[in-house]
């Protein structure tokens, strides 16, 4: 039987890949109906009630961002991006119902013969405890070292 | 550059269509930095983004590295951010709140307002050098309009209520959606960049005939949700007109399709917020304000402004800029308003919204299409056979008309050319009667 440890960095690892290869109504399955998909802008601890994010999608905008990615007319991907990213640092800690993970990323983007590398950390509140049915994500909040700069384009999923 | 290589703007823009090279040329870029953005009235930013003593931010006008601070006397300066000594810049921090700017290299100190404080071992000078001769340097002219603050780096011009004319109606209209009349600039900025000229930002907001082809997938989304579907606003049989106010300053105004059903409407909080605007402005404005839902208009060469938010456009090289946008808050209302203000901003705009992107990756397609120039000519003719001008001198057409691309290229003729403006004729002929 696999530790906690390699249950949660499997999950990581099998979400990343769902992203990485466009299987995005697969990866949408891994999320709870509370869900919160967050990129905050500016600063880390930027505060939604006082300021735009870069993502702050709940379950029904991150559909229609699914919806979006999965259309042959959101133009920002046409060409789509490929993406391929690495997930280390990984530490966690039990909370009533589930975990929360953190986890450093690097990620490769190209699109139009262009690559560009984002790097951060990613905040995940995970449901369950990975046996049987698994997790689901409830949160997942993403720290872009470069959140604060100009960025062309963002419109794959990080 | 030598004289014989100057650029023929007269020959470069007409009427109904503009040339490549306005968009490629770095020769181009260089005349504009020095003609309209190191000369002309450029916003700089709003001043609710400082409101104590001691607050600034980083800031730029064309290639010029300034500083936006109140200073100790509770004023708004632009400042140089240039030690007087050997150039170095004194503030490195986007934005914070100081008492003093410290140049890092040889530690001259200046205070908040300018004034050179203290140089490092004094002696080293003598008599002849007065403190009170080295201040960071002010921007030559500086005003403001409701708390929007532009600056010029000529010392003399046109006031900024003068070059404004009557874009100053549509600023009052995206100001006073809230019911003290103020709004807050500090909502967080998303920041993009692309790959392409800073004009096809600027033609771009204001273009009423690319909507319902490049946001698509956006105008789906809204049906989907049975949300009131724009797409008729934008289409042939809108309802919805251009203006161009002159002096580059142009809008799309979709007034007469929100009448009935504003944009607010549906806000959370709608019927509360319609009564304190209704006590506050009296029915009629109250009216015209909430329809205009924060209005659609470009103040040249700049800014924009769109619903919630200001849009700054930094041009870095000929197919190089940066956009900044500012989401607002609306001072006197409920937080609920301003969340939703703040939501339905990052549910189109940003680097990750489901509008915006698709607007730059139009621009990069554009600027990539340029390279081939067998016809150089970009067509700026749509809607000139029904255009008008009402009594006040506006020009007005139909919204997916090209009124806005040509009140734009006219403005940026004019100036690129050197010639004076209508206004500018008539008070040199008074002064010359006078004389």
């Amino acid at each position: 039987m696999e530790s906690l440890r390699e249950r949660i960095e499997s999950f990581l690892y099998y979400e990343a890949r769902l992203i990485d290869e466009h299987q995005y109504n697969e990866w949408l399955s891994l999320w709870t109906e509370d869900a919160l998909y967050w990129i905050p802008c500016n600063s880390d601890d930027a505060d939604p009630a006082r300021q735009a994010m870069i993502i702050y999608d709940n379950r029904d905008r991150l559909e229609e961002r699914i919806l979006r990615l999965t259309s042959t007319a959101a133009w920002a991907q046409q060409p789509r991006s490929r993406t391929r990213r690495l997930l280390s640092n990984v530490e966690f800690r039990a909370i009533d119902g589930g975990y929360v993970v953190e986890a450093n990323f690097l990620l490769a983007e190209i699109r139009r013969s262009r690559q560009d590398i984002f790097a951060g950390r990613a905040i995940y509140t995970l449901r369950g405890n990975g046996n049987g049915d698994g997790f689901k994500i409830v949160l997942k909040k993403v720290l872009l070292l470069n959140n604060d700069d100009p960025i062309d384009n963002l419109t794959f999923i990080v | 550059m030598a004289t014989n290589d100057a650029v023929n703007y007269d020959a470069l823009v007409r009427e109904d269509r503009v040339h490549s090279r306005v968009y490629t040329d770095p020769r181009v870029f260089d005349d504009e930095m020095d003609r309209i953005f190191h000369r002309g009235w450029v916003f700089v930013g709003h001043a609710s983004e400082i409101p104590k003593p001691g607050d600034y931010r980083l800031a730029s006008v064309g290639r010029y590295p300034i500083i936006m601070v109140r200073g100790d006397d509770g004023q708004v300066k632009l400042l140089s951010n240039r030690c007087r000594h050997r150039a170095a810049t004194v503030c490195q921090i986007e934005r914070g709140n100081t008492r003093f700017f410290r140049c890092d290299y040889h530690g001259w100190m200046y205070r908040n307002n300018g004034d050179l404080a203290s140089v490092s071992y004094p002696d080293g000078y003598d008599r002849s050098f007065r403190k009170e001769d080295y201040g960071l340097i002010p921007l030559p002219r500086m005003e403001s309009y409701r708390g929007f603050v532009f600056g010029s780096i000529a010392a003399t011009g046109m006031s900024l209520k003068e070059y404004l004319g009557k874009a100053t109606e549509q600023i009052d209209l995206f100001a006073d959606l809230s019911p003290e009349g103020e709004i807050d600039a500090r909502g967080g900025i998303h920041k993009y960049s692309y790959r392409g000229n800073w004009k096809l930002q600027i033609e771009n907001s204001m273009d009423g005939y690319h909507p319902n082809f490049v946001h698509k997938t956006f105008f789906g989304m809204l049906k989907r949700k049975g949300m009131q579907n724009p797409t008729a606003h934008f289409g042939g049989r809108s309802i919805a007109v251009t203006r161009d106010f002159g002096h580059g300053h142009v809008m799309l105004d979709y007034r007469e399709c929100n009448r009935k059903a504003p944009i607010l409407s549906v806000a959370p909080g709608a019927s509360e917020y319609k009564d304190t605007m209704v006590a506050r402005y009296g029915a009629d404005r109250a009216a015209e304000i909430i329809s205009s839902s924060g209005t659609h208009l470009l103040v040249f060469p700049n800014l924009v402004m769109i619903g919630v938010q200001l849009r700054v456009v930094r041009p870095i090289s000929a197919d190089e800029t940066e956009v900044y946008l500012y989401p607002t808050l609306l001072k006197g209302v409920a937080p609920e308003l301003n969340q939703w203000r703040l939501r339905g901003h990052e549910s189109f705009f940003g680097p990750a919204g489901f509008g915006a992107p698709d607007d730059l990756e139009m621009f990069e397609r554009l600027q990539t299409g340029l390279k081939n120039d067998l016809d150089p000519w970009l067509i700026l003719a749509r809607g000139m056979n029904r255009e008008h001008r009402d009594p006040d001198g506006t020009r007005v057409g139909h919204v997916t008309d090209e009124v806005t691309q040509r009140g734009i290229f006219r403005e940026w003729k004019r100036v690129m050319t050197g010639r004076e403006d209508e206004s500018e004729q008539l008070e040199n002929a008074r002064l010359a009667a006078v004389d």
